[in-house]
């Protein structure tokens, strides 16, 4: 009993050190994000190629799913609208569902299964072949020119992907709705836009920023822990992963008390 | 040049040796890699783009004409993977001398250059970048000596 008890206060005392580690890690990169001196000519290039890996490069596939998913979405749910006689809920359904719901969950899914696990991996292929050595000694400061660009872009890109990804599936929503129900453009837009409450925009807004935050924040603290073996990547890109995926779940929880509280 | 009987004799002057010049440091050795997900050009331009803000078109420019100085254009838009031992050394000493008024320290360039038997190549790619450069330190074995061909200092 008491050997229980044990294991259990080690794992909950372990789990508080790592949060307070985290918070004091997100402290010091709010801070620089803030800085002007941190955005010289060497971030801004890692910046911008952040950018195009994260935001451009993914932009066919994201496209496709985003198409593909709006159908199928916008389908069953204008379907099942039509059979309920609830036409009156569309533009809250689509509104509050689909761009402040679904579209900030499909891109930090996407974003965090391409470029979360591609920072892990090179920031700990950076500390195991001691790259990072070199940055200290050439006086680079880690979380000026690494960290800040890799999440400052994880911030925007989550905010611009899921902006379009709301477009795309509204857009597909005005054919579908102008097939099923006859719609004319104007009805849909004057529809979403009674619908649309600017609480839920910011919201969305913050939800996606913070999305954006923690899928790059922690891939990169879980890459500073790999140690100078190359067999600490797959450990490191593990346990960062599984902690994008738990930070998810907890933005998603508090975003979503916050907008129904 | 500094030449030492142990490795750790040679890491201690070594640290303190950092420690004293690390606003100036340019540093060649295997304790500091190359960038590897960065081009060669890039490794070069990241001290003058990081410390002096220089814009990336500039740095570039500058990283092309000392690696055409070195005749190693053919390595600009390599990574360190596909690297010769000689084109690596040139690389990580050109990036060094982008510090401002560099106070250059090559670590064991042998261990770099392994496949090496004297120093005539060092010495020769130093000449072509000594206008970059205020102090050249060498830290190695004292048993490398030879290999250097007996100069006991290097700004000689």
């Amino acid at each position: 009993m008491m050997t229980a008890i044990g294991i259990l206060g080690r794992s909950l005392i372990d789990m508080l050190l790592s949060i307070r580690s985290t918070a004091w890690f997100a402290a010091q990169v709010i801070v620089r994000l803030f800085g002007l001196r941190t955005y010289n000519s060497a971030s801004r290039t890692v910046f911008i190629n952040q950018f195009y890996f994260t935001s451009v490069q993914i932009l066919p596939l994201f496209l496709l799913v985003a198409a593909v998913f709006g159908s199928l979405v916008n389908g069953m749910a204008f379907q099942v609208i039509k059979d309920l006689g609830l036409q009156d809920y569309l533009g809250r359904l689509l509104m509050g569902f689909v761009v402040t719901e679904v579209a900030p969950f499909m891109t930090v899914l996407l974003i965090a299964l391409r470029s979360s696990s591609a920072i892990n991996t090179e920031i700990a292929v950076m500390k195991v072949n001691r790259e990072l050595n070199t940055l200290d000694i050439f006086n680079i400061d880690r979380i000026d020119y690494l960290f800040v660009p890799r999440i400052l872009n994880g911030m925007l890109s989550m905010i611009f992907l899921s902006s379009l990804f709301s477009q795309i599936v509204l857009a597909i929503g005005l054919f579908v709705s102008s097939a099923i129900f006859g719609t004319s453009v104007d009805a849909y837009i004057d529809t979403l836009l009674q619908s649309a409450s600017l609480l839920d925009i910011v919201i969305v807004l913050f939800k996606c920023a913070a999305f954006g935050f923690f899928i790059t924040l922690i891939p990169i603290r879980q890459g500073l822990n790999a140690s100078r073996e190359l067999t600490s990547i797959p450990i490191a890109v593990l346990n960062g992963m599984v902690k994008v995926f738990l930070a998810i779940i907890v933005i998603e929880v508090l975003s979503s008390i916050l907008r129904f509280i | 040049m500094r030449l030492f009987d142990n490795e750790e004799d040679l890491q201690k002057e070594l640290q303190g040796f950092i420690a004293a010049n690390r606003t100036r440091l340019g540093f060649v050795s295997l304790e500091a890699p190359l960038i590897s997900n960065l081009d060669i050009w890039s490794n070069i331009a990241l001290i003058r783009q990081y410390h002096q803000n220089m814009p990336r078109s500039e740095a570039r420019a500058l990283a092309e004409d000392l690696l055409r100085r070195l005749g190693m254009m053919s390595i600009t838009e390599k990574r360190n993977p596909g690297l010769t031992t000689e084109e690596r050394f040139c690389a990580m000493l050109l990036r060094a001398a982008m510090v401002r008024d560099a106070i250059l320290v090559l670590d064991r360039p042998f261990g770099i250059l392994t496949n090496l038997r004297n120093g005539r190549f060092i010495m020769e790619i130093l000449r072509k970048v000594d206008d970059l450069i205020a102090e050249i330190h060498i830290f190695d074995y004292s048993w490398e000596k030879a290999r250097y061909g007996g100069e006991d200092d290097a700004e000689s």
